[in-house]
């Protein structure tokens, strides 16, 4: 092997890479491997450049490793050791775990910022390759108006980026898969943990009590999903669970919703209540006997469901509501699942006032308010009727012209009889026809095309690269101006200069490329 | 395309100024204000032989009032109809004879007047659209109805029908209708706006007595036909602005912010709306100062 200068951390034997036999080293800053037998490495990738890894799911029977890159390159691992493989990659995946956080430097951020703006932007994505790949302009000034403009927005909306609700059908898109032999999977995604959490506040809170003490991630959740808890026909028996005392939370819960109601004087949630107009129609009302006793097991399981969705609902809607900083709210977490509850009694009064107002009252139907406007004061207001006719020094014509011509045209009407088969000669048709074919008199100006039909689409295409470019261009070129500093003066006189001449030969060789494609 | 699905209607207007007319004969004797209506008698026989289902509306205008002679309110149907000698389709031959005695009589009844000599061109094209909305309202439920304007210009434009003509336009565009231009002595402007903006065609005819080939080649298809034909190209519209002190066609000038009048020179008071603008100083002078302090 060369001369390691660096420290080895881990090396594992029997790796392979693109169906070739080897070793795979993890070094102080890097990771690499080497065929099997020579003296060198092939594959090597500092730690700063790695952006993830990916491990191959268990229970396939190739055990990999995948490392993917900054630049989207990726390169596969095959640990095929035989006994020790997965613990090869185990271990090699634990370790990178705790390496490639330590070197993610900063400036990848503001790489992958930039790598984002131009993936989004096709133009100038575009501008890029003709100006930056080309060497007209150094990256970093072209980057240098673009990056300011765009972290500052960046933050900006990231501060006031919506953020994201949760869909109340979480749960049932956990969809169990049977596993072949009487027992269910359960997929659970990061999203969806997530979603429970947001949603149920005190699994939360069991889950920080518990995990990782006292159950692993894997039998807190299988207990969750296994718990009467979790499922529908719920009835808190009274179990030693650890869910059970979730159940009991809910139930106060929901029971302080009841009791706080609703504030909006327009919703009376109170009248609503099954009403039967005939036999058949709606349900039989029930005598509500409070004996539980009397009560058939069906229907006790029935509001329990009913109970349970509301309760669901309401806590998806509560957890929408709630801000980020939700950890201080845990302790109030139970009156804070009403939205409505943050109107305390002193501003309920005015609340109910507007309420029945907006009911009222309808915006556009209100009189003017009475802006008061300045009236426009018109002196010649017959000038705008005079349209865009010049002057003309007309034809004055005398009256004594004006009667002749008159008295000359009623003495030919007077006597005027169609004669439809004398109307022209051929002479004058022929002309006529002549002058209206393509190429005659009047037809000249039907030759000009648009410039969009003269020229193919993949020189309008270059062309329109180019113009952008060229636009670019100018704009360093005017920003350097009000020349202030010696640094812009460099700039226009060097390196500008430069610039402008890079892109005329470019342009140059694209007209001689043209040139030489006509002939 | 059934024949009864679609109704065709051209309305034509056709300029009689008998002043302009009287001066015509008396420099071109052999293209006359006969020979024109012949031409446009041909035209209208062609349209209303086209389709069945074909209308067609002819109206005059003049100085003083523009009038329908085709329709004609003096036919009553059910009158005898002379039955034609040559043979023709009925409706042509009555519509002839029609078209022929209200010209007449119009003409007689022309009195003499010195001022007010221009036509009434923006009351004729409204007549037009009127007459159009009329037919369009005794469609059946099914028809497709398209209507067209057909301006015959011979005098030379008036100015004090601006805003009428320019009102008539906008309202011939909404509906879709189109307004095309034959015109036969000075170009007009205003016709070409109107051909441009209801997207109907101008063509300015170089031999008058060729009126009647040009009619047919050019202005007898109707739009979809048109499409399909190479007919001569649509002419360059000026739309500069007449500034309001002289009249003249500008492209750069001078705009009132409050009254939107335009001017070709800056004035510090609009003489319109009588605002006062304050004038604009230049800023050598900052510059100047700055200069010579980096020197020393």
């Amino acid at each position: 092997m060369a001369s390691l200068s660096e420290e080895v951390l881990l090396v594992v034997k029997r790796v392979r890479q693109r169906k070739q036999d080897g070793t795979l080293y993890l070094m102080a800053e890097r990771i690499a491997w080497g065929p099997e037998g020579k003296d060198r490495f092939t594959v090597s990738h500092l730690y700063a450049d790695i952006r993830c890894q990916k491990i191959s799911p268990d229970g396939k029977a190739k055990i990999q490793l995948q490392l993917i890159l900054h630049t989207g390159e990726s390169t596969t691992f095959h640990f095929s050791n035989g006994s020790t493989a997965l613990k090869d990659r185990d271990a090699t995946k634990e370790l990178l775990q705790q390496l490639l956080p330590k070197f993610k430097k900063k400036a990848n951020k503001e790489l992958e910022e930039k790598n984002r703006m131009l993936q989004e932007d096709p133009v100038l994505f575009q501008l890029y390759k003709d100006l930056v790949v080309s060497q007209v302009i150094s990256a970093e000034e072209f980057w240098a108006n673009r990056l300011s403009l765009n972290t500052v927005e960046h933050s900006l909306s990231n501060n006031s980026k919506q953020e994201v609700g949760i869909s109340a059908a979480f749960l049932a898109d956990i969809r169990p898969q049977t596993d072949g032999c009487n027992g269910l999977r359960y997929n659970l995604t990061s999203d969806i943990i997530e979603s429970i959490f947001r949603t149920y506040p005190t699994v939360k809170q069991k889950y920080a009590e518990n995990v990782p003490h006292n159950l692993t991630e894997k039998e807190f959740w299988t207990r969750f999903f296994q718990s009467h808890y979790f499922h529908r026909d719920r009835i808190s028996t009274g179990q030693q669970d650890i869910f059970s005392e979730c159940a009991k939370q809910d139930e106060k819960g929901l029971n302080s919703m009841v009791t706080q109601g609703v504030k909006n004087p327009m919703v009376d949630l109170l009248s609503l209540e099954d009403k039967t107009l005939d036999e058949g129609y709606g349900t039989a009302t029930v005598p509500t006997t409070s004996n539980s006793s009397n009560k058939s097991l069906r229907e006790n399981s029935n509001s329990a469901i009913i109970k349970r969705f509301n309760h669901h609902s309401a806590m998806v809607l509560a957890a929408g509501l709630r801000k980020a900083e939700a950890p201080s709210d845990q302790a109030s977490e139970t009156s804070s699942t009403d939205g409505n509850s943050r109107d305390s009694d002193f501003f309920q009064l005015p609340l109910k006032k507007v309420k029945l107002q907006e009911s009222i009252e309808y915006d556009d139907l209100q009189g003017d308010s009475g802006r008061k406007t300045i009236a426009l004061n018109l002196k010649k207001s017959d000038r705008y009727s005079h349209g865009p006719i010049p002057l003309q020094s007309q034809h004055y014509t005398t009256s004594q012209d004006i009667i002749n011509s008159i008295s000359i045209i009623q003495h030919e009407m007077r006597n005027y009889k169609p004669r439809l088969t004398q109307v022209m000669s051929s002479n004058a048709a022929s002309s006529a026809i002549t002058a209206l074919s393509p190429g005659g008199l009047l037809m000249q100006g039907g030759a000009q095309q648009t410039i969009n039909q003269l020229v193919p689409t993949d020189v309008q295409i270059e062309l329109k690269h180019l113009y952008t470019a060229a636009g670019e261009l100018l704009r360093h070129f005017w920003s350097c101006f009000p020349v202030n500093t010696p640094f812009l003066e460099d700039k226009l006189m060097g390196h500008l200069e430069e610039m402008l001449q890079a892109a005329y030969s470019k342009f140059q060789v694209w007209q001689t490329r043209r040139m030489m494609r006509k002939t | 395309m059934f024949a009864d699905d679609e109704i065709n209607i051209l309305v034509i207007v056709l300029d009689v100024n008998p002043i302009w007319w009287g001066q015509q004969a008396q420099r071109e004797p052999q293209f006359t204000l006969s020979t024109c209506l012949d031409s446009l008698m041909v035209l209208a026989n062609a349209h209303l032989v086209m389709s069945r289902t074909n209308k067609l509306a002819v109206i005059a205008n003049l100085y003083q009032k523009s009038h329908f002679l085709y329709p004609s309110k003096q036919w009553k149907s059910g009158d005898e109809i002379s039955t034609s000698s040559d043979g023709k389709y009925e409706l042509l031959s009555v519509t002839n004879d029609l078209f022929a005695e209200e010209i007449r009589n119009l003409m007689d009844r022309t009195e003499v007047s010195g001022s007010h000599t221009d036509s009434l061109l923006a009351v004729s094209i409204a007549k037009a659209l009127c007459c159009i909305l009329n037919l369009w309202f005794m469609q059946i439920a099914g028809q497709d109805v398209k209507s067209r304007i057909l301006v015959i210009k011979a005098a030379e434009d008036s100015t004090l029908q601006y805003m009428n003509f320019m009102n008539v336009i906008f309202a011939a565009q909404k509906k879709n209708i189109l307004i095309d231009a034959c015109v036969l002595d000075a170009d007009s402007g205003l016709l070409q706006q109107a051909c441009d903006i209801t997207g109907g065609l101008y063509l300015k005819i170089p031999q008058k007595i060729a009126l009647a080939q040009y009619l047919l080649w050019v202005f007898l298809p109707d739009a979809e036909q048109r499409s399909q034909l190479l007919l001569p190209p649509p002419v360059h519209v000026d739309y500069r602005a007449a500034c309001f002190c002289h009249r003249n066609l500008i492209e750069i000038g001078y705009v009132c912010s409050v009254c939107l009048s335009i001017f070709c020179n800056f004035s510090p008071i609009c003489t319109t709306c009588e605002t006062a603008f304050k004038m604009p100083l230049p800023q050598m002078a900052k510059t100047k100062k700055k200069k010579v302090k980096t020197a020393n």
